[in-house]
């Protein structure tokens, strides 16, 4: 099944969980939502509102209970797993909170790691790549480190070139600097956002920061838009 | 990068772990290999030293003593027969050859064996040749003159250093008839490279008691029978004349294996057990780091890993530490298998050779593998089923 031009939607989109007793809580409800090709969203709530819940959703991790996501013309929930898991690694790019860099890897493995689940490109040019975006984000010199290496600003610029890694049109950051003093929060979120844009990328992110709020096409209130059922 | 070089990766970030682990099962492979290299060495051994001969004459007595002790000089030696023995056998039409045989002491735990040069003749059914790296073969000396010639096996005179025309002797009592040097073997890998070899007439002369006999003493006579028809009137005879019994070696060594298979079975149990242990061991180690990494496989599913590439990753991992441990522990199974059958030579004297390499050792690394990659079966599945969203959160 396809849809229109927007690059993401939203259709009676619900999610709830098991609380015992053979009850389920909803945590989210949002009858409609759509992302332009190309826009930079900013999404806001308070903890709990069910923003990383949505986010896990549009990216094909977490099953909606009911409810269509339409990503870039594909009903993600349409494909089988394997299918959503490779549509996954070509079109979304994921940037993590706690960045979720992996340990024994090298910032360079770390992104060539995304570049195996979509094998277009050959060994030497999957290295170059990777190496060329790490370079943008100012790494070339730590290639070969380990996060335990890196500063917490670095490992959130290796965790954005990951997600860079495979061109995907549409990326998702929850709360990408949450994790960074401010200052370094500043400086990685301008070059994140910087890099995106030049590539027109559907952006949507999870923050609270002045910087990402500064430049946003539209700022989303989880409290608006998701009308979860009263619990029972 | 490849779904290896991820698992080799994973094995790298936790290099300690996964060499311990490594090791574990390196030295349980070493201990099956060496286990059964030592046991088909020994048999091998055995059968190696017993059949030349069809027949074995000595004294009455214990069977195995006397085969023990005649063919591999281990045991106490029996009592002796008389000289008269050997020329009744030597004068048998139904023999082909007889050799006398007569042990004594040892020089340096080295066994004196003194017969004649029939012992070291080549014949199309000796399973060994003797041939010497240096010197001849000690002279037939008359019993009135003995010359106190002596070759040395291979070993003996690469462990103690003896060269040609050396003398030596064991205990002051024999410094009047001291030994000398005039041939050393080279290696036949059986009981013949520990000892020291030397004339009927020296043995004689050295010997005290032996001086004053009329009809000199031997400890046996080994003889190969011109058919094996004669055999059974030969072994009848010889065992129902009141001085000697005739054994038969291929009957003794059944008694042995039979003594021997009693220890491999418990053995094969005990075995049976330590790859279990270590089969545990890997499972516990791979069970462990994939509870470890539960985060790290969320992401890597969320970035777009398919469960299948996950459950390789584990087994690949599990499979690369087995197939390390089992070609380090088929290495070390040697080692310690060759190092096993110097302590055997030397304590035992049945000398063996445990180092034949053959193609099942590719089997057994293949069985390795596959077991270790069941050990990561559990843990794989585990890693297969991770839930991604959960495991993804927060962890504060």
């Amino acid at each position: 099944m396809t849809q229109g031009q927007a690059a993401v939607t939203l259709q009676g989109v619900t999610k709830s969980f098991p609380v015992g007793n053979g009850r389920d809580l909803e945590v989210l409800n949002i009858q409609g939502l759509e992302l332009s090709t190309g826009s930079y969203t900013v999404l806001r709530g308070p903890s709990g509102s069910g923003k990383t819940t949505l986010l896990n959703l549009m990216a094909g991790i977490s099953i909606p209970t009911t409810g269509t996501i339409w990503v870039d013309g594909t009903d993600i929930f349409s494909l089988p797993e394997p299918r959503r898991d490779r549509f996954r690694a070509e079109h979304i790019g994921y940037i993590f909170q706690t960045f979720n860099l992996l340990a024994a890897f090298t910032a360079l493995e770390n992104v060539l790691l995304a570049m195996m689940f979509v094998p277009t490109l050959a060994k030497r040019e999957q290295r170059q790549r990777a190496e060329e975006i790490l370079g943008n984000l100012g790494l070339k010199e730590r290639l070969s480190h380990r996060p335990h290496q890196l500063s917490r600003g670095e490992q959130q610029r290796v965790a954005i070139a990951r997600a860079l890694a495979n061109n995907p049109p549409f990326i998702l950051a929850d709360e990408p600097c949450a994790s960074l003093d401010p200052n370094t929060a500043r400086v990685v979120l301008a070059e994140f956002l910087t890099l995106c844009r030049e590539e027109k990328k559907t952006l949507l992110v999870v923050s609270h920061d002045e910087t990402a709020l500064r430049g946003a096409d539209r700022i989303l209130e989880m409290t608006e838009i998701n009308r979860p059922a009263e619990p029972s | 990068m490849t779904i290896f070089a991820v698992a080799l990766t994973y094995l790298r970030g936790r290099l300690v772990a996964s060499s311990f682990t490594a090791f574990s099962v390196a030295l349980g492979v070493a201990l099956v290999i060496s286990t059964f290299l030592l046991i088909r060495g020994i048999k091998d051994g055995f059968i190696e030293g017993t059949t030349d001969y069809n027949l074995i004459v000595g004294a009455k007595g214990s069977p195995t003593q006397l085969v023990l002790n005649v063919v591999f000089r281990i045991d106490v030696a029996p009592p002796n027969i008389l000289h008269t023995i050997y020329e009744q056998l030597q004068a048998d039409t139904r023999v082909d050859l007889a050799v006398p045989v007569a042990l004594g002491d040892a020089y340096q735990g080295f066994r004196y064996v003194s017969t004649t040069a029939d012992y070291f003749k080549n014949v199309p059914w000796r399973r060994k040749t003797f041939t010497f790296a240096e010197g001849r073969l000690f002279r037939n000396d008359a019993v009135e003159h003995p010359a106190y010639e002596a070759v040395l096996g291979a070993q003996v005179a690469r462990q103690i250093g003896l060269n040609r025309g050396d003398q030596f002797y064991q205990g002051e009592e024999m410094a009047e008839y001291p030994l000398t040097v005039v041939g050393i073997l080279r290696p036949t890998h059986g009981p013949d490279d520990r000892a020291i070899f030397f004339s009927l007439a020296s043995f004689w002369g050295m010997n005290e008691v032996a001086r004053q006999m009329t009809v000199k003493p031997l400890t046996a006579v080994l003889v190969r029978p011109k058919r094996l028809s004669d055999l059974p009137s030969l072994h009848r005879e010889f065992n129902v004349a009141p001085e000697t019994q005739a054994v038969l070696p291929s009957s003794v060594l059944l008694n042995i294996f039979n003594l021997l298979s009693l220890a491999e079975e418990v053995l094969k149990m005990i075995l049976g057990i330590v790859a279990l242990v270590v089969f545990l061991y890997l499972f516990v180690a791979m069970y462990s780091a994939t509870l470890e990494r539960k985060r790290e496989v969320a992401t890597m599913r969320a970035i777009g890993a398919r469960r299948g590439i996950i459950l390789l990753i584990v087994l690949l991992e599990s499979a690369t530490i087995a197939l390390i441990g089992g070609a380090v522990g088929i290495a070390g199974g040697y080692g310690l298998a060759y190092l096993g059958a110097q302590i055997v030579a030397a304590r035992g004297g049945l000398a063996m050779n445990p180092l034949v390499f053959t193609p099942l050792q590719f089997v057994v690394l293949a069985g390795v593998v596959v077991l270790g990659t069941l050990a990561g079966l559990i843990p794989a599945i585990l890693a297969y089923r991770t839930e991604v969203a959960e495991n993804l959160a927060p962890l504060s």
